[in-house]
């Protein structure tokens, strides 16, 4: 990949390679804030085969079904990086959809921005290529 | 994280396919949270089953896992659904709207917990099912469903985390789950008292006591409470409002968790009659409302029982008034009295199994609800409706007189 990375860490849920474009979100909560049907935030952004990337999880356990529609739906982002802990319905939906998974990258947030290429490798690095 | 030979094998799919994925979602979760190990269970509850919240994703994850071969390896329960399983339109009659496309995506699921082994007695109360009271103290279980949850750490002594979403099915199908926060000693042990004094409390003080210490209280600790709740309904009511209005997963109430409290509590705080009855003043019935609701969580039939002693003599109630329990507990209250659900019904108080107000389709904002359910208020609030808070013996008269 061409231009100048910054390079990041953090650790490995679900394993796996992907690269997209990236969609940041603080906080998400996945049921109420993103319609599995059509890979959509509430905001209207698509996170369908973006690299995602969250502050710190929320809300209500019925998200682990949804990050699973969206797979079902074949709505689904690349991968998910979170700044902070990933949580239990994170966790359980990303496993069931197949989707890769790091949390604890620290400085995310601040070192990503929409629309940056941003590369995850199976070994919890996390390449930002910026826009 | 450390696994058995057991473990491992289920892991790489020498029981299947669909266990192995279940097995590995567990593993994940727990190590996520940092689990050293997982810990067997005698039983699963699993929550969040509604069609109209996991929706036709959710009905065809559950479908696919029951066709590659899951099953329960523990006795696992199941929450209320959207309408009574057996009568679904029994709740029209209190303006619920049950649909034939919402029924059809709810069998769905029902069909494919049903495969799986699960005892579809569509209970928000599986503590109240007799089996489940013989699991002896002490022992892991994996729940969802927060007023379960609560009562289960804090009432029958057993071991279990806020399970939401698919887990508590994924560790009824792997009888396993990870061993963390409440299943550890350390975890259960309470560190603020909170003393309540006063009077003996109603089930609606008892539910404006849960919202108090729940939204007041500091850490992951179970709160250590000594107040004196005046029967089954005002201790149920209590755990339910405790989970509805917070995230923790147990109190430890003097005189009914078996488990024994530190001697010195780091913290004491003290809850006035005062401040029970001012926040009470914030919830109090100000006009008839349109439904009258009982059994969030659902109702025993000893509840139904004091209902129809509190309305005897009485003709047509001027609200309709809504009672819902399990299926178990319906039999039960039939066996003591074969004429009771008729003699209720000719009131106007409709019954019903399987389901509640807060999980059916029922209501709009505005809709005039009391109740004698801290829980109920909560949820109910949030959809728009005007619910207020009064216990059995009141909205039995205003259910006859109004307000």
């Amino acid at each position: 990949m061409e231009g100048e990375a910054v390079s990041l860490k953090g650790r490995v849920l679900v394993e796996g390679n992907a690269t997209g474009k990236a969609v940041v979100v603080e906080a998400l909560s996945f049921y109420g804030e993103v319609d599995p049907k059509t890979g959509t935030l509430n905001d209207g952004r698509s996170i369908t085969g973006r690299v995602l990337v969250i502050g710190r999880p929320r809300g209500s356990t019925v998200g682990s079904y949804t990050i699973y529609g969206l797979k079902y739906y074949g709505k689904a982002p690349k991968a998910i990086i979170v700044e902070n802990d990933a949580d239990p319905i994170l966790v359980a939906g990303a496993v069931l959809a197949g989707i890769p998974l790091v949390d604890r990258v620290m400085g995310a947030l601040s070192a990503i921005s929409d629309g940056d290429q941003v590369e995850v490798l199976s070994n919890g690095v996390v390449r930002v290529y910026k826009e | 994280m450390y696994l058995t030979r057991e473990e491992e094998r289920i892991l790489a799919g020498e029981e299947g396919e669909a266990k192995a994925e279940a097995l590995r979602i567990i593993v994940k979760v727990g190590e996520a949270l940092g689990a050293e190990r997982l810990v067997p269970i005698a039983h699963a509850h699993v929550s969040g089953i509604s069609y109209g919240t996991i929706g036709d994703h959710g009905a065809s994850l559950l479908e696919d896992l029951a066709s590659r071969g899951a099953r329960v390896a523990v006795p696992t329960t199941v929450n209320p659904v959207g309408y009574d399983a057996e009568d679904p339109g029994v709740l029209e009659k209190a303006g619920a709207r049950i649909t034939p496309e919402f029924v059809k995506g709810q069998s769905r699921i029902l069909g494919a917990l049903r495969r799986m082994g699960a005892d579809l007695t569509l209970t928000c109360t599986p503590y109240y099912i007799p089996e489940v009271r013989g699991i002896p103290a002490g022992s892991s279980v994996a729940w969802g469903e927060s007023n379960a949850i609560l009562y289960a750490n804090s009432v029958l002594g057993l071991r279990t985390n806020r399970e939401g979403g698919p887990l508590a099915l994924m560790a009824a199908l792997t009888g396993r789950t990870y061993y963390w926060g409440m299943h550890l000693d350390q975890e259960r042990v309470p560190q603020i008292l909170y003393h309540v004094e006063g009077g003996i409390l109603d089930e609606a003080r008892a539910g404006v006591l849960g919202e108090i210490i729940a939204t007041s209280h500091k850490g992951h600790r179970p709160p250590l409470v000594n107040a004196r709740l005046r029967d089954e309904i005002a201790l149920r009511e209590f755990l339910a409002a405790l989970g509805a209005a917070g995230s923790l997963a147990m109190a430890h109430i003097q005189g009914v968790t078996p488990e024994k409290p530190p001697e010195k509590p780091e913290e004491r705080i003290t809850i006035s009659a005062k401040d029970l009855e001012e926040r009470l003043d914030k919830y109090r019935p100000t006009g008839t409302p349109d439904v009258i609701f009982i059994g969030c969580p659902h109702a025993q039939a000893s509840d139904v029982e004091r209902l129809a002693r509190l309305l005897r003599g009485a003709g047509r109630v001027r609200a309709r008034v809504v009672v819902t329990l399990s299926k178990r507990e319906y039999s039960r209250l039939l066996a003591n009295n074969p004429r009771i659900i008729g003699d209720l019904s000719r009131m106007g108080v409709i019954i019903a199994r399987d389901t509640c107000l807060i999980v059916s389709p029922f209501g709009q904002p505005g809709t005039r609800v009391a109740t004698n359910s801290y829980k109920a208020l909560f949820y109910l609030s949030k959809r728009g409706m005007k619910v207020s808070l009064a216990p059995l013996k009141d909205l039995a008269r205003i259910a006859v007189e109004g307000v």
